[in-house]
């Protein structure tokens, strides 16, 4: 359950950034984002990657899923250097990112008509995924004519449909109003317990870390470092009044030096 | 009646379109009437502006004979052989500008100047080429709505929101299934509106390539109707081209456009 246990019993990290250096060539010269990080994330750990817009959390999720490479150091997933994006980490974007020309059932079940799920029916599965964030009544759907609340759900259940062992989740609650917000906080607690996946969430907000994450790597700088390693040892459902959880906040803040750093004060 | 139409806003709807109707049948009797009695007081011989009757049965005559139907059929092959052959070209060129920089800032930029050469500069060219057969028609109307195709091509692909793609890709999409289910879809709305162009740009070529070469079209029939001072043909063929150039152009492209973006939710 908790990640801190997790670390003393498996000896593999489930994921593991040995490193991490990544820069972006513009016309100006290199746009360094990240800077030499280096951490591990154990299996059905649920982590928050927290720090200020611009510090290279999105480009952490883009590193893990394989859809960029390091400029230097290793991205390991499984023991193996990631290659190339697929379907054993799926990511979720705070846009959705769901397809127009799909309806609701559609886009759950496209993951599961690529080559690696070809044997098995689809539609049945994306159904039981669909079941699992209650939109089956929807399944006919334009993906355009739902709120965003249930669009988000769309894309965790298509996210989920393929079984990955890692789910990545990019501000997947920022386009969000903050009781629909909160609401799916609570239903993705409630599917990673269910499903126990690895789950690593960015966010850049300090209570929504401290609501959802078992441990929180607090990323901060140009370019981005790992600040600070926060593991949160507390029981859910959180009260963020609790003087443990208060504790750890007082700890990141402490370590966010960053100027624009935004608060999270929304939850 | 009127307070009928204030409490029904649909009935009152269909009126107005009833009207509109009406209105648009008075204005063009209006105008046959005119031009009637402009030729019947001037008395301008019919080879140079024949009475609007003399049209109506070179209409009647030419359609009846069946020489009509058979130009318009044959001009149809020629077009829609140039056209879907201009697509296939057009599609190709486009996908391969919008994946490789270094061809689209080379053969992207001359396309550009291609397209502001009208069809008919292509004529001597083209019979020089391919003698005077519908070889050299297609060839004109390839030459013309290649252009069109491949640039719509090109911006549908680079418009593609690239979250869908990574979406798809962390999903597990790669390749043929990625091209087919994610690329293709994605450029649908951007393209069909290109498609429409081009077809637009093909009917126009195929008009001037076919006053120059033999065999039915309706090109042909339109030089043949000046070679006889036959007014009344010219006026007939002109009518043609343009009442088949508005059904295809604006109905029937416009039915294909609006629904895709609707399907597409871009409306």
């Amino acid at each position: 359950m908790l990640g801190g246990l997790n670390n003393c019993f498996m000896l593999e990290p489930k994921i593991k950034f040995e490193n991490v250096v990544k820069n972006f060539k513009t016309s100006s010269g290199d746009n360094h984002i990240l800077g030499n990080l280096s951490f591990d994330i154990f299996a059905e750990e649920f982590v928050c990657v927290l720090g200020p817009s611009g510090c290279g959390k999105s480009t952490i999720l883009s590193l893990i899923a394989g859809l960029l490479k390091p400029s230097s150091g290793k991205v390991i997933f499984n023991s193996k250097l990631v290659e190339r994006p697929d379907s054993s980490r799926t990511l979720v974007f705070q846009e959705y990112a769901l397809f127009p020309w799909l309806n609701i059932l559609d886009n759950v079940a496209f993951g599961l008509t690529t080559k690696n799920h070809g044997k098995e029916k689809p539609q049945k599965k994306a159904m039981e995924y669909l079941n699992l964030v209650g939109l089956s009544e929807y399944k006919n759907y334009p993906v355009n004519q739902v709120s965003g609340g249930m669009r988000q759900r769309v894309a965790l259940a298509r996210a989920l449909a393929v079984e990955p062992e890692v789910l990545l989740l990019d501000e997947p609650f920022g386009a969000l109003d903050q009781q629909t917000r909160e609401n799916m906080q609570n239903e993705l607690l409630r599917l990673w317990m269910k499903t126990k996946k690895t789950v690593i969430f960015v966010t850049h907000s300090v209570d929504e870390a401290l609501k959802l994450a078992d441990r929180i790597l607090v990323i901060g700088g140009k370019p981005g470092k790992l600040l600070f390693d926060a593991t949160v040892a507390v029981s859910r459902p959180r009260d963020l009044k609790d003087s443990h959880l208060i504790n750890i906040r007082n700890q990141i803040l402490d370590n966010l030096t960053h100027p624009d750093f935004f608060m999270g004060s929304d939850i | 009646m009127k307070k009928l139409d204030k409490e029904q806003g649909i009935i009152k709807k269909d009126l107005t379109g009833m009207k509109i109707t009406l209105i648009r049948i008075t204005f063009f009797l209006a105008l046959f009437l005119i031009w009637y009695l402009v030729v019947a007081i001037t008395q301008i011989p019919s080879y140079i502006l024949p009475g609007p009757l003399d049209v109506f049965e070179s209409f009647y005559i030419g359609f009846i004979k069946g020489n009509y139907l058979i130009s318009i059929f044959y001009s149809m092959i020629r077009v829609l052989t140039g056209y879907f052959m201009a697509l296939g070209i057009g599609i190709v060129t486009g996908i391969l500008l919008a994946r490789y920089y270094f061809l689209d800032i080379t053969f992207g930029r001359s396309i550009l100047s291609l397209q502001s050469i009208p069809s008919v500069a292509w004529v001597p060219l083209a019979l020089l080429w391919f003698g005077i057969s519908d070889n050299a028609v297609i060839f004109i109307i390839i030459l013309e709505a290649v252009l069109p195709t491949a640039l719509s091509t090109k911006n549908a692909m680079k418009n593609i929101p690239s979250n869908l793609i990574k979406a798809a890709q962390t999903l597990g999409s790669r390749g043929l299934h990625l091209y087919k289910n994610v690329i293709i879809k994605a450029m649908i709305p951007e393209l069909v509106t290109g498609l429409r162009l081009s077809w637009a740009f093909a009917w126009r070529a195929l008009i001037a390539g076919e006053l120059f070469v033999s065999g039915a079209g309706i090109g042909q029939t339109l030089e043949l109707g000046r070679a006889l001072a036959d007014m009344s043909q010219v006026i007939a063929m002109i009518t043609t081209i343009g009442i088949i150039g508005y059904f295809t152009e604006n109905v029937f492209f416009g039915i294909i456009e609006k629904r895709v973006r609707i399907a597409w939710g871009v409306e």
